[in-house]
């Protein structure tokens, strides 16, 4: 029955994403950003607050918790999010829904794991409206404008791990791609006097990156992951000219998971991702930390929690967000198909906003 | 159901919702700029172009007196004008028998109804409207003055009526003259169509002229009027129509009981109309003119920098004129217009026959400030097409008094002339406001 069910929610998840762009969560935060940073997490791994995901082969944070997969393996991840802001006496509401995270991968040659996916890295998706008034032909006219941008940046990763011992070195390559549709609408009160204005623009991005990280078991039930990541510069290009280029951040984290029984896994980690140099002065270096648990192992449930900061975000200090996360896990067909859903509670404060959220994560991964 | 078909149901679904969700979301945040804004938003900014015009001129002779829409009648201090027209020639004489015998007699006339539009009346300025009727010589033409028609309108007229009261009678009918209003416009304000009978002693037929009737009006009132009479170029002429009997040897024969069926009327539209006028000569400067009979328009070219055309998006875009004196100042409504070029042949230039057209509000007499022309259509209209011609023509329109959004208004159908500072006036030359937004830099934060 499983090796059924499987392929509809693959074919599910599949459908969506023509659809809608791969893309991540959005947040009013990286509006006046770069945007707002993707996560490579897996659902599974999210339900431990990305405690796990150093150690997760299904996660695209580090290069060596590829060689977890055994066999060749697809991957997918969908998220929906509902999500409310505050900002003042003025609140809106969002829903979304993206597929963040695809990957496949398998065992190579001699040890050898390798795998190639597509990741958000960062959103750039948003719809605001305006209403103001400005000053024209000597009196204050009164004007609605509609901002959105849809699309963002992917990172497609390459990456190759292999296992020597107790240790497992991974490394990778990625190339930063994507683009944004932008339209910019401008309507007056005054329509007689007044033409409505209309700019729409497509930009692209280019950028690369290289990544390793390794896994080290230091005692039977206990594991040490390091990895890092260094990203060039973004280029945004319209019309074929390149109009920006942003400094994107080098990043630094470490992980632990223990496992003190078979049916009881805890887990934390804490990563620094140098956003300072990404933007002008509203762009910030952000650490973030997790913990997790995982306990059983046929419907598993997972908890999490995380925090830290956000690398956009106006006023001068970073936002800071946290979110608590629960989830679990089934696998079918003998392990050949494998299904996660998470339920993550977000909060991000800053500057006088206040987003908080409800976000549900599916994943679906094929072992054919 | 088994509790395996129930998993594979639920998870069925659930795949499937999620393929739904991916169809829509709504993403929009609340507001506060610039922190939650995007950089590099929409800007608005206004310039004003003083040298934008450039190579202005004026030119005279577009539309003719006998091609106005209008028949002008004034009579205002210092202008004088007078509708005059000529009257096809009708049928003189019908067939008595429908045998061999092919003799015919002579029509005699009962009388005449004159159907006559009057278009454009200020009701409110001018009470007690009259028109008076003058027969003319049937040789007028387009070459005809005032002057040479001075004999004929120094006699006694055929007929005068006062239109306020024969539209104030009920049923706008007065029994005793047998005139009537016909039609009030609805979407012409003030705009009636009239019958007006002429006994057979005041019809002035002629036998020799083949029917063929020349008439001239002058307008009166309580105060000085300015009306307009309607024309065959508008598609309103005032059409003469003979009621006859035909003359068998003494005895008079209604049309309709001759063996050869005929209309007891017989219509007789203008084959030609026009009107003849006495107002101070209007001569071309340095300066721009515009208005008069003939039509004097300007043309003005303009040089719309290549930045602003490429690389902005124009929301508003203000021609201002600065008036320089009035030559020929009457109480009609006017309004400057704004038309495109087709092609740049100087005086000869075509203009684009669409609806882009750019007006000033109406106004009478001569303006005492700047006028402003919202040329905005058209300079969105230069953007879009990068080839069209940059100049239009500037004329001076009379205000049709139609319940409209749009001022619409008719050339040749005023002899105001006013005149505006060309671009040879450094201090008051033509000059472009523009507000416009740059281009977007989509690729900034």
């Amino acid at each position: 029955m499983t090796i059924r069910v499987a392929p509809v929610l693959a074919l599910g998840l599949l459908v969506g994403a023509g659809l809608s762009p791969l893309a991540g969560q959005d947040s009013p935060f990286g509006i006046n950003g770069l945007g707002t940073p993707g996560r490579f997490e897996s659902a599974r791994a999210r339900a431990t607050g990305g405690a796990f995901a150093a150690f997760d082969a299904l996660s695209a944070l580090t290069d060596a918790s590829a060689s977890g997969l055994g066999r060749l393996t697809a991957s997918a991840t969908g998220t929906t999010s509902y999500l409310s802001d505050d900002l003042g006496a003025v609140s809106g509401s969002r829903r979304s829904t993206r597929f963040p995270l695809f990957q496949i991968g398998g065992p190579a040659w001699s040890h050898v794991v390798l795998v190639a996916g597509v990741s958000t890295y960062l959103d750039r998706s948003y719809h605001v409206v305006v209403h103001d008034t400005v000053a024209l032909g000597g009196s204050q006219q009164a004007v609605t404008d509609n901002l959105s941008g849809d699309g963002g940046v992917s990172d497609i990763r390459f990456a190759a791990a292999r296992r020597f011992g107790h240790v497992v070195i991974g490394a990778g390559l990625h190339l930063l791609s994507g683009s944004s549709r932008f339209q910019f609408t401008r309507n007056f009160s005054d329509t007689s006097t007044y033409g409505d204005v209309t700019q729409a623009g497509e930009v692209a991005y280019r950028g690369m990156g290289f990544s390793g990280s390794a896994i080290v078991a230091a005692a039977p039930h206990l594991e040490l992951a390091g990895f890092w990541r260094s990203d060039t510069r973004l280029s945004s290009e319209e019309d074929g000219k390149i109009v920006a280029r942003h400094d994107l951040p080098t990043t630094l984290g470490g992980a632990i998971r223990w496992q003190p029984a078979p049916e009881a896994t805890f887990g934390a980690s804490l990563t620094h991702r140098g956003w300072a140099s990404a933007a002008d002065s509203n762009a910030y270096n952000t650490t973030t930390w997790s913990v997790g648990a995982e306990f059983g192992r046929r419907l598993p449930l997972r908890l999490g929690a995380r925090g830290g900061e956000l690398p956009f975000g106006p006023g001068g200090q970073a936002p800071r967000e946290t979110a608590f996360a629960v989830g679990t896990g089934r696998v079918f067909a003998g392990g050949r198909g494998l299904i996660d859903v998470t339920v993550e509670r977000l909060r991000r404060t800053g500057a006088g906003l206040t987003e908080t959220g409800w976000t549900a994560l599916f994943g679906v991964a094929v072992r054919p | 159901m088994s509790r395996s078909g129930l998993q594979r149901g639920l998870v069925v679904l659930a795949g499937l919702g999620v393929a739904a969700l991916a169809c829509f979301e709504e993403p929009t945040s609340p507001a506060q700029c610039p922190a939650f804004c995007p950089g590099g938003g929409l800007a608005s900014v206004e310039s004003l172009l003083p040298t934008a015009i450039q190579r202005d001129s004026s030119f005279r002779g577009y539309v003719q007196a006998h091609q106005s829409l209008m028949l002008l009648a004034s009579n205002l201090p210092g202008v004088d004008s007078r509708p005059i027209w000529v009257s096809n020639a009708i049928q003189t004489r019908f067939r008595i028998d429908s045998g061999s015998d092919t003799t015919t007699g002579p029509i005699v006339v009962d009388s005449m109804k004159l159907t006559l539009w009057v278009q454009r009346r200020d009701t409110a300025a001018v009470h007690n409207l009259r028109l008076a009727f003058y027969q003319l010589p049937v040789g007028i033409d387009s070459a005809t003055t005032l002057a040479d028609l001075a004999p004929a309108f120094a006699g006694t007229p055929l007929r005068v009526v006062n239109v306020d009261s024969l539209a104030a009678l009920p049923g706008r009918r007065d029994s005793i003259t047998g005139d009537t209003v016909l039609a009030v416009d609805s979407i012409r304000r003030n705009s009636v169509l009239l019958r007006l009978k002429f006994a057979a002693s005041q019809a002035g037929y002629s036998e020799a002229d083949s029917g063929k009737l020349a008439l001239g009006v002058i307008a009166t009132g309580d105060s000085p009027p300015s009306v307009g009479l309607g024309s065959s170029d508008a598609g309103f002429p005032a059409t003469a129509w003979w009621f006859i009997h035909v003359d068998s040897a003494g005895k008079l024969i209604r049309p309709d009981s001759l063996p050869l069926k005929a209309t007891d009327s017989l219509g007789a539209p203008p084959t030609f109309d026009s009107f003849v006028f006495d107002a101070p000569a209007v001569t071309l400067d340095s300066d721009l003119t515009v208005g008069s009979v003939p039509s004097i328009r300007s043309l003005l070219h303009v040089d719309l920098p290549r930045g602003l055309r490429d690389s902005t998006q124009i929301i508003r875009a203000t021609l201002q004129l600065v008036p320089a004196g009035a030559l020929v100042t009457t109480t009609d409504s006017v309004f400057l217009q704004v038309k495109r070029l087709q092609a740049d042949f100087g005086a000869k230039s075509p203009v684009v026959l669409d609806t882009f057209v750019a007006s000033s509000r109406p106004f009478r007499g001569a303006p005492s400030d700047t006028v402003r022309i919202e040329m905005t259509t058209i300079f969105r209209g230069w953007q879009a097409d990068t080839t069209a011609v940059t100049a239009f023509y500037l004329t001076l329109l009379a205000l049709s008094r139609v319940d409209s959004v749009h001022a619409s208004g008719t050339e040749a159908s005023t002899l105001a002339a006013l005149r505006f500072y060309s671009s040879r006036s450094p201090a008051f030359r033509p000059s472009i406001r523009l507000t416009y937004v740059p281009r977007v830099k989509f690729g900034a934060p």
